[in-house]
């Protein structure tokens, strides 16, 4: 004799909008982007961004000051470059805050069981960490050129002050592109974010030294080419060619560089999509 | 003084990744320059300071005593497998002692012997000993400094960047009074001493440099022994 009786306990479909794709990777790249930041996150987990980009503007403003009493030190497009070292670090803290949490928590298979592709979530999360290493040093340039704006005279003036701030926003976006590619990539294979941070540095500390070996024991033609050997100043020699930097010899290889920062952050994107395609099967 | 079982856990913990993998491109890097800069015909004088000083004391050296004597310790508080080492009946000065010889091996290991043979690459046998006792020199004070780093902080690596990169790398070259902290400078000083050459120069001196890179390794040790006494059990935070 059987009693068991089936109830109808009023389940239901969900028949409302379903956000789909697009929605879901805006999501992810406004998250990532609070994310770098430590927005959203607890005190400890601000403290080391808002460190460095408190360091970037403090310089920032120490370099107006000194401008407002006399001759600028130096261009916007350099400013950039001389806190290269900081946008590292800021990298070095945010990729693997970005990527390496995910893949030590295992939680990859619940962001591709929703219409979020797999190139999605690499692109999103780097497009936030580009993002965010350009917004960390165009905030201190913003800073700089209103300090600029206010120390020079006449509209003229004023219009020349904006034709020098615009490479130097332009310098920020290639350092951003640039550090941020390699820096996911790195990150993106280390699930422990301390290994990670420090695989990040080592790429930009170790390839650095190898330049001024380059430039020690190469002939003239590879003493202007001995900055391929470090991505760091790559991007300066590419300021160099594009913004007139000073401080680097490269003759007429401009093109070059400006080419080997293509190759090198295609490079990267392409093994970053690569990588995703196989993790977490 | 050192417990074989946890001095083995550690080391498969280190040598048993993948990871550990990818800190071979360094040492190799660094024989592969030294090589290249050989077989072009260029004097030891023109590239044994950016090779050895540079490259291999101010780069290789610090970046992989980081993430040994970070990992050490470091990736059992992460994991939280710490606990099982902690609660077995072995004094915690022990369990510090037998971690930092652990890591202090490896680190020699795998900087000293591409910097001996980047050394020998350029000149003598003397060069080569000397590299060999600064890189011996530099994993005892970096090993001890980023172990203790790891146990006072739940950011060991991002503290110890800022160290190698900032403390060392920038103000070293601008403010010349940091260089008094700074191991890299012990270092380098003692490798020239004990090496007998001029291809590297410290800016510090020597008998300063072995005292200070004792202070470092004695402070970090006891420092270390001290925060596991009184460690408190914590999952990964954010």
């Amino acid at each position: 004799m059987s009693s068991g009786v089936i109830h109808d306990i009023g389940y239901q479909r969900y028949t409302g909008p379903r956000l789909g794709r697009g929605y879901a990777i805006r999501s992810l790249y406004l998250h990532g982007l609070r994310t770098a930041f430590g927005l959203g996150r607890s005190a400890k987990a601000k403290i080391f961004p808002w460190a460095t980009v408190g360091i970037v503007a403090m310089v920032a403003v120490v370099l107006t000051a000194v401008r407002a009493q006399g001759a600028p030190v130096m261009s916007y497009a350099e400013f950039s470059v001389s806190v290269a070292l900081l946008a590292i670090l800021f990298c070095a803290a945010a990729a693997p805050e970005l990527v390496s949490r995910d893949l030590r928590g295992g939680v990859l298979p619940l962001y591709f069981s929703r219409p979020l592709r797999r190139t999605d979530y690499a692109l999103a999360k780097l497009a936030a960490l580009t993002s965010a290493v350009w917004l960390m040093l165009a905030g201190p340039l913003l800073l700089m050129f209103v300090g600029g704006v206010f120390s020079v005279h006449g509209p003229k003036a004023v219009w020349n002050e904006v034709l020098d701030f615009l490479p130097g926003l332009g310098q920020a976006a290639i350092v951003a592109a640039v550090y941020s590619s390699l820096s996911l990539l790195v990150a993106s294979l280390a699930g422990r974010r301390a290994v990670a941070a420090a695989l990040i540095v080592a790429v930009f500390v170790v390839t650095a030294p190898v330049v001024g070996v380059l430039i020690g024991i190469g002939g003239p033609a590879a003493r202007q080419l001995a900055f391929l050997a470090s991505p760091s100043t790559v991007v300066q020699a590419t300021g160099v060619w594009l913004f007139d930097l000073q401080g680097m010899d490269i003759g007429s290889y401009g093109p070059v560089y400006g080419l080997a920062v293509v190759a090198l952050v295609t490079a990267c994107v392409l093994l970053l999509l690569v990588r995703y395609r196989r993790v977490a099967q | 003084m050192i417990d074989s079982t946890i001095a083995r856990i550690t080391a498969r913990g280190l040598f048993g990744r993948r990871r550990f993998l990818l800190l071979l491109p360094l040492p190799l890097l660094l024989i592969g320059l030294a090589l290249l800069s050989d077989a072009l015909g260029a004097s030891p004088r023109a590239w044994a300071q950016p090779i050895l000083g540079g490259l291999g004391f101010g780069a290789v050296l610090p970046v992989i005593a980081l993430i040994v004597g970070t990992g050490v310790l470091g990736s059992e508080i992460d994991d939280g497998t710490l606990v099982h080492v902690l609660a077995k009946p072995l004094p915690r000065s022990q369990i510090i002692l037998t971690k930092l010889a652990v890591a202090v091996a490896v680190t020699a290991v795998t900087v000293g012997v591409p910097m001996v043979v980047a050394g020998l690459i350029a000149g003598s046998a003397r060069l080569g000993l000397g590299l060999a006792v600064g890189c011996a020199v530099g994993a005892f004070a970096y090993s001890a400094l980023f172990l203790a780093l790891s146990l006072v902080t739940r950011r060991p690596v991002l503290l110890g960047l800022i160290y190698v990169l900032l403390w060392e790398g920038l103000l070293g070259n601008l403010l010349s009074g940091t260089r008094m902290l700074s191991i890299q400078q012990y270092v380098t000083a003692v490798a020239a001493r004990v090496g007998d050459t001029q291809l590297l120069a410290g800016r510090v001196s020597v008998p300063v440099s072995v005292v200070m890179a004792v202070v470092f390794t004695v402070g970090g040790t006891l420092l270390a022994i001290d925060r596991l006494r009184s460690f408190s059990v914590a999952g990964e935070t954010s």
